[in-house]
């Protein structure tokens, strides 16, 4: 190794105890190093991953002190018939569709226009950044005061337009837009950012060379930007669809599901039955299967991307 | 980009003040609802109960303090924002602790099967991980300590530190560092001395990062925190439930709680969409 210490080649022919464990621990340096931090993965991520499958194949109740029992793949099977498991699928594919439908052309439609030079855009950027970093609970429940059906801010401004009462949040079909609302407000700057970034890497020729053509603002955008932004689009698409598919903060603060079981989604699902329920086996069945269908989700967009290059 | 080259012909030569004046409007419309929330927090935050309930929403009123005075005093938030200070403090530590060694491995010893690994891990839900551990700290009897906590919040943070130093690392020249080991520095020491030094920005903006996530965590602290670890997310989030609806405080505990994070978040602007997409494991 070159990091010898130079008390190794000197005369001293018996190297001191500790100059030796500095010696080895040098030699080392290209497993010791990152070990720590490999241990640490193994142990909190997993580790539980593991325990997570030995748990989705067991009768597991928390609370009543009956023993965990094996029953093989019973709960998978379960999951099949379980009604509100599939709604609650079925809800969640719903939230996704809306809030990519809504998210990436807003967020495309954002970063191009930070993409211009204006006075101010700086600081206009910067101002973009907050609501993703703002406390997501927090957040969630000053739009429960926005949306509260008499007093609600909210409801003002659409009055302005002559709507009247919405009910967001407690209206059977106007929660998953209600949520998907406050998703949007929270994660389209992130699409925004995403898209900033691919935008600001392209190269100018193209578009100089269209505009001696006598291309339309439309057509360079059509034909030059959004094909060359695609694959940084593809990256914010995936994104989003992975968190997506795992919503569950802000829902669970602002509704619980509710009403009913009107707005809950997998990822919620799950956290009630293993954490409220205390049904721990089938709730770690249900992880499993969300987990298998992020990573499948993963694995297909990737291909798209590859074969879209 | 592109659209605004001067070769534009039209109005950009026109009106070459019109144009960016237009630019600059579309940018605040675009901007106001995106911001509307955080002013209608802070308004809500110096409202009495009274102008809550006034309809149409009142926009001019006479402020007071009495909510903050009310969080702070009748709802403990001293403690709640010690717990998340100590629990944030803990996880950037450990955070940096075990990811700044491993980030320098990923770097120059290639080790990139770790790093993947810790990158699918991104994938995987929070309750995946959160279920688990859950058991294993009830049977420990571990619930309701800063430990469950703080190695919970490792599950998220360790992913960022280590993503956004390997990149740090990474840009440090190499040369720099064999210098210091032709004089006879150990590999240790030139991780202290030569690229800990280099790389202090990125050190501050990825733990920070980690600060930040471990501040606005929700998921994992209400299902491990207790009454004498509650953090401030979980503390919050009890306002919607015990009390009927005291609008006030919550709009003053959310304006306690998101200000710090806003803060720091300026700070690390620029590292911000990076760390959310190594470690935003949202749910």
């Amino acid at each position: 190794m070159t990091g010898r210490p130079l008390a190794d080649i000197s005369p001293s022919d018996s190297p001191s105890l500790w100059q030796r464990f500095v010696g080895v621990c040098d030699r080392n340096a290209s497993w010791l190093m990152p070990l720590p931090s490999m241990v640490v993965t193994a142990l909190l991520m997993v580790f539980p991953l593991f325990y997570l499958l030995y748990m989705s194949v067991h009768d597991w109740m928390l609370i009543g002190g009956k023993p965990a029992e094996f029953i093989w793949f019973q709960n998978y099977l379960a999951l099949l018939k379980d009604q509100r498991f599939l709604d609650s699928l079925w809800r969640t594919v719903v939230f996704i569709i809306l809030g990519l439908i809504v998210q990436i052309p807003l967020g495309l439609a954002i970063a191009v226009l930070f993409n211009e030079h204006f006075p101010g855009r700086g600081i206009m950027r910067t101002l973009l950044l907050l609501p993703m970093v703002a406390t997501p609970v927090a957040m969630a429940l000053i739009w429960v005061i926005m949306m509260d059906p008499s007093q609600g801010v909210l409801n003002y401004f659409l009055s302005w337009l002559g709507i009247e009462g919405i009910a967001w949040l407690s209206d059977n079909n106007l929660v998953i837009p209600a949520l998907v609302l406050v998703d949007t407000w929270q994660w389209t700057p992130m699409v925004a950012l995403i898209c900033l970034a691919g935008l600001s890497a392209l190269p100018l020729e193209p578009f100089e060379a269209a505009m001696i053509d006598g291309a339309n603002l439309w057509q360079r955008f059509w034909r030059l930007t959004l094909p060359m932004v695609w694959p940084t689009l593809l990256v914010a698409i995936l994104f989003r669809f992975i968190d997506l598919l795992k919503v569950i903060e802000h829902i669970y603060v602002m509704t619980r599901g509710g009403p009913g079981f009107s707005s809950e989604t997998i990822n919620l699902y799950n956290f009630l039955m293993g954490l409220f329920y205390y049904r721990v086996g089938y709730g770690s069945t249900i992880s499993v299967v969300i987990f298998a269908l992020v990573l499948g989700a993963c694995l297909m967009l990737i291909r798209a991307r590859r074969t879209s290059w | 980009m592109v659209n605004s080259l001067k070769v534009e012909k039209g109005q950009g030569k026109n009106h070459p003040g019109f144009r960016r004046t237009i630019l600059f409007l579309l940018g605040v419309i675009v901007l106001v609802p995106f911001l509307f929330p955080f002013l209608w927090m802070l308004l809500g935050s110096f409202k009495q109960e009274v102008d809550f309930m006034a309809y149409p929403p009142v926009w001019v009123f006479k402020p007071t303090l009495e909510n903050y005075r009310n969080v702070f005093f009748e709802n403990n938030f001293g403690t709640f924002a010690i717990n998340s200070t100590i629990v944030a403090a803990l996880t950037t530590f450990f955070g940096l602790l075990f990811g700044i060694p491993g980030a320098y491995a990923v770097a120059r010893y290639k080790r990139t099967g770790f790093a993947l690994i810790v990158l699918a891990a991104r994938m995987a839900p929070g309750i995946a991980f959160l279920l688990p551990w859950f058991v294993l700290f009830v049977q420990m009897r571990l619930t309701n300590t800063y430990f469950a906590l703080v190695t919970t919040h490792l599950i998220f943070t360790l992913p960022i530190i280590l993503w956004m130093m390997i990149g740090f690392i990474e840009a440090v020249p190499r040369e720099i560092e064999q210098a210091a080991l032709v004089d006879g520095c150990t590999v240790w020491g030139s991780l202290w001395k030569v690229v800990l030094p280099l790389t202090l920005p990125g050190i501050a903006a990825s733990g920070i990062l980690c600060f930040i996530f471990s501040w606005n965590n929700f998921l994992f602290s209400v299902v491990l925190a207790g009454e004498a670890t509650k953090t401030l997310p979980v503390a919050v989030f009890s306002f919607l439930g015990y009390q009927a609806i005291s609008w006030g405080p919550l709009s003053a505990a959310a304006s306690i709680i998101t200000l710090p994070v806003i803060l720091l978040a300026l700070i690390v602007q620029k590292y911000i969409v990076q760390g959310l997409a190594a470690g935003g494991i949202s749910g």
